[in-house]
Formats: structure tokens, C-alpha cells, sequence
């Protein structure tokens, strides 16, 4: 057989799929063809790529979005009970109109419109508490998510905090309490990567006041020359000119490092 | 219990039977988006999503269709959306290239790197159709359905797939993938 007939086996033949005589023919060929023969070895060798292990935040997301469906469920359940109901009061609203017969064309009327109305509520009922369900389950996954952020950005070891911040980082509105923590990272973590991992995700609501001034004060001679470089960046490259007065205060320091002070210098000019 | 049955008694309202399926299937989807994105968190995101719609659309599950069928779909489809998702916010990454995602160097021989970084530069359809057939043990019956073509079709892709990566691989300058062959004649099929 040649290579154009064996690749129509191989597939096959890969899987385990081929009986043992067509078998044989593919790897008396695959033992005599190098290309063909790497190709099958290529395959089996793919099994050498180790199976990784996602973190255990995703068990703990998935739970809370089971619990949060386990609860909504009993809602639903409740309201088509209720829907029941609608049917019975058009057939009374029926036996009515019999007996008052002179009055029909109005009624009949008035039938129709109303049964248009409750047509179109009850058809409109059920989705309207799916999107309601379906948002309660968003809502309750953003939670988890401020929840994973925040226990992470308390872990012992670096880089779990550091995947808190990027944690963060997917929070549409992150809320107070996970911008307190970015903060507090940004200014007390051990790690000088964490606080610069903390300040790439500040730097996303830096067009907050509230977040620039605390920024701002974070600019202290404590902090890593490393930081001390990427704060002064951002506020650089938010053209907070009020940075100025604080940046002029800074470069009085003594206790700075002076590529830091030279740093300040550029920001000074920059900003005037 | 099969994987059709626990899906039965999701869609009947037992919300706790997905929570077996999620252990049967969390870890082969993270390893199917992690081959394909490269990317972990991704990765992670698209899962959560696929269990998400299992929920949302359970009703539309039939008894009768093979489960591991059907989640394929979905997560095929969550990842489609969040790559247009994605596309439409950001505007400089045209392709669903993945990055090479730093791997713990240690664990693993010099071969598995290469082979894992020839396969990030595979096609996006040519990884998928090798992804699916080789680690997420699908038939190719099922590609075929999972796909929409036919099964000839998905042979000849698995193939084509095979030919590139073995291109990129010896573009590579390593050693020769063939030396290692099995000779004590082992189907590679049944190597997993």
C-alpha cells in the first residue's frame, strides 16, 4: 500500500478501530515509511502531554451557582401555581356574559381585549422569570467572584495572591470592600510582585477620584523603588496635575532611591 | 448511574445529579479549553459556563442523546461566543491563536514541551478536530455529529492535523519523533 492509501487507514487504525489484518498491513508500512511512521508515533507520543488540574475556585463557583439554581427553582415552581389560576376567572368572567345578553357586543369586547392582555401576560410570564433567575444567578456568580478575590488576596502564598488580583481584575464593579483589599495590597503586601499586580488592577478605576487620591497617598518612601517607578507611570500617563504638589513633597524625601528622584523629576515636567 | 440518566434527572428538576456529572467531566473540559486557549483562567471561565447552559438549557436535553455528545456541543458553542465576545471588545487579536502558557518545566520531558508548544501552532480547526479525537476520547462518529460533516471528513481532518504537527514538530530541530516508536508493536490506539 502506498502512503495516500495508508493515511485514509491511519485515522482508523490510531483509534485501535482496525481489525488485525488491515492492522498489520498499516505497520508493515508505518516500519518502512518514515513520514508515516512519525506521523503514528507523533500521536501516541501526544499522551506524554500531562493532564492539568484547574484551580479549586472552580469547584467552589460551580457550587455556589448550584445552590443559587437549588433556591431559585422553589420560586418558579410557586408562580406556575399561580399562573393556573388565570383560565378559571375567564371562564366566570364567561357564565357572566350569558346572562346579561343585550350587553354582549360590549362584553365580547371587552373579552377579547382582556384575553389579548392575559394572553400576552401569561405568555410573557414564564420568561420573564427565567431572565429574573437568570440574572439572580449572575448576580450571585459576581458575588462568588468578590468572595474568591477577596479570600484570595489573604492566602500565605504570593501566588495565590497574586491570582486574587487577576481575580478582581474580571469584576465588572468590583465593590468597596475589593478595592479596599486591592489598596491594602497595593500598600502592605510582602511581595513586590503582588503590589505591582495590585496596581495594574487599580489602574483600571484610576478614573475614580476616590481611587487616585488614594494612589496618591500610597506614593510613600516605604514603598519598593520598583512601585514607587510604576505609580508615579500611571499618574504620569493620567495627566492628574494634581499630582504635582505631592510629587514635588516626594522628591524632597531624603530616604529615596535616586533613580526614583530622577523618576520624579521627569513626572514634574511631564505634568507642568 | 450513566451519564444520560444523571442528565435525565437534571432536567427533571434534580439540580444535585449535575454536581456528579461536574466530577465526571470538569477536569477533561478544562483540559480540552486548556489545549485550545492556552490560557488557565480562560479555561476555568469556559467550564463554569458550560455547566452554567447545561442548567439553563437542560430542558432541551433528550434522553435518548449521548450526554458527552451533547456537553461537547454546548462547550463548543460557550467558546465560539466567548471568542466573538471577546473579538468584538478587543480589536488587536484577529485570531484565536493561543500564547504559550508557561508549563512547570520540571514535570515534563523536552519532547512533551515541543509537543505542546507544535500543537499551540496548529490551525485552530486542525487542533480542535486532533484535540477532540485524541484526549477528549471522542469517536469520530461523534466529531462528525459534533462538527456537522461527515465522517470521512473527519478522518481526513485528523490526518491533515497529523501532517502539520508533524511539520511544525521537525521544523523545530528536535530529535526525531519516529526513533521512539512503539516496537514491541502495541496498537497506539490502546495507549492513553
Amino acid at each position: 500500500m502506498n502512503c495516500e492509501a495508508i493515511g485514509e487507514l491511519m485515522p482508523d487504525y490510531l483509534q485501535g478501530r482496525l481489525n488485525s489484518e488491515m492492522a498489520n498491513e498499516v505497520e508493515k508500512h508505518l516500519a518502512g515509511c518514515q513520514s508515516c511512521g512519525e506521523e503514528a508515533a507523533l500521536w501516541k507520543n501526544l499522551a506524554l502531554l500531562p493532564e492539568e488540574q484547574p484551580s479549586p475556585a472552580l469547584q467552589t463557583r460551580f457550587k455556589a451557582m448550584l445552590e443559587s439554581y437549588e433556591e431559585g427553582r422553589w420560586e418558579k415552581t410557586s408562580l406556575a401555581a399561580e399562573r393556573r389560576k388565570v383560565p378559571t376567572a375567564m371562564l366566570w368572567g364567561l357564565g357572566n356574559w350569558k346572562q346579561i345578553p343585550f350587553a354582549g357586543v360590549v362584553w365580547a369586547c371587552v373579552f377579547l381585549v382582556c384575553g389579548f392582555l392575559i394572553g400576552r401576560h401569561s405568555d410573557r410570564g414564564p420568561d420573564t422569570t427565567a431572565q429574573t433567575q437568570l440574572n439572580g444567578m449572575r448576580q450571585e456568580l459576581t458575588a462568588t467572584r468578590q468572595m474568591v478575590a477577596l479570600s484570595m488576596l489573604q492566602q500565605q502564598s504570593a501566588s495565590q495572591r497574586l491570582e486574587g488580583v487577576s481575580w478582581s481584575a474580571r469584576l465588572q464593579q468590583p465593590d468597596p470592600k475589593v478595592m479596599d483589599a486591592l489598596l491594602h495590597t497595593l500598600r502592605f503586601d510582602n511581595s513586590v510582585d503582588v503590589r505591582l499586580a495590585s496596581l495594574d488592577a487599580l489602574s483600571r478605576y484610576a478614573g475614580r477620584p476616590d481611587v487616585r487620591r488614594e494612589l496618591l497617598d500610597s506614593l510613600q518612601d516605604k514603598q519598593s523603588p520598583l512601585v514607587q517607578i510604576a505609580l508615579i507611570d500611571l499618574l504620569v500617563d493620567l495627566h492628574d496635575r494634581s499630582a504635582v504638589p505631592q510629587f514635588k513633597k516626594f522628591q524632597q524625601d531624603p530616604k529615596i532611591d535616586p533613580t526614583v528622584r530622577k523618576r520624579v523629576d521627569w513626572g514634574i515636567q511631564q505634568l507642568n | 448511574m450513566s451519564d444520560e440518566e444523571l442528565m435525565s434527572q437534571v432536567r427533571n428538576g434534580i439540580g444535585e445529579m449535575l454536581g456528579v456529572l461536574f466530577e465526571r467531566y470538569h477536569v477533561p473540559l478544562f483540559n480540552f479549553y486548556l489545549k485550545l486557549t492556552g490560557e488557565r483562567m480562560v479555561s476555568e471561565d469556559l467550564v463554569q459556563e458550560v455547566f452554567f447552559r447545561i442548567l439553563k438549557y437542560r430542558h432541551s436535553y433528550r434522553a435518548d442523546t449521548p450526554f458527552r455528545a451533547w456537553m461537547y456541543q454546548i462547550a463548543r458553542n460557550a467558546r465560539i461566543d466567548h471568542f466573538r465576545k471577546q473579538r468584538s471588545e478587543t480589536s488587536w487579536e484577529p485570531e484565536m491563536s493561543p500564547v504559550i502558557e508557561p508549563v512547570d518545566t520540571a514535570q515534563q520531558s523536552q519532547e512533551a514541551i515541543l509537543l505542546h508548544r507544535a500543537l499551540t501552532q496548529l490551525s485552530d480547526d486542525k487542533r480542535e478536530v486532533l484535540v477532540l479525537s485524541r484526549f477528549q476520547d471522542l469517536k469520530y462518529e461523534e466529531i462528525a455529529q459534533l462538527l456537522g460533516c461527515e465522517v470521512g471528513t473527519v478522518k481526513t481532518r485528523v490526518h491533515r492535523a497529523l501532517q502539520e504537527l508533524r511539520q511544525i514538530f521537525n521544523q523545530m530541530g528536535s530529535g526525531k519523533p519516529g526513533s521512539r516508536k512503539g516496537s514491541e508493536g502495541a496498537r497506539p490506539g490502546s495507549v492513553q
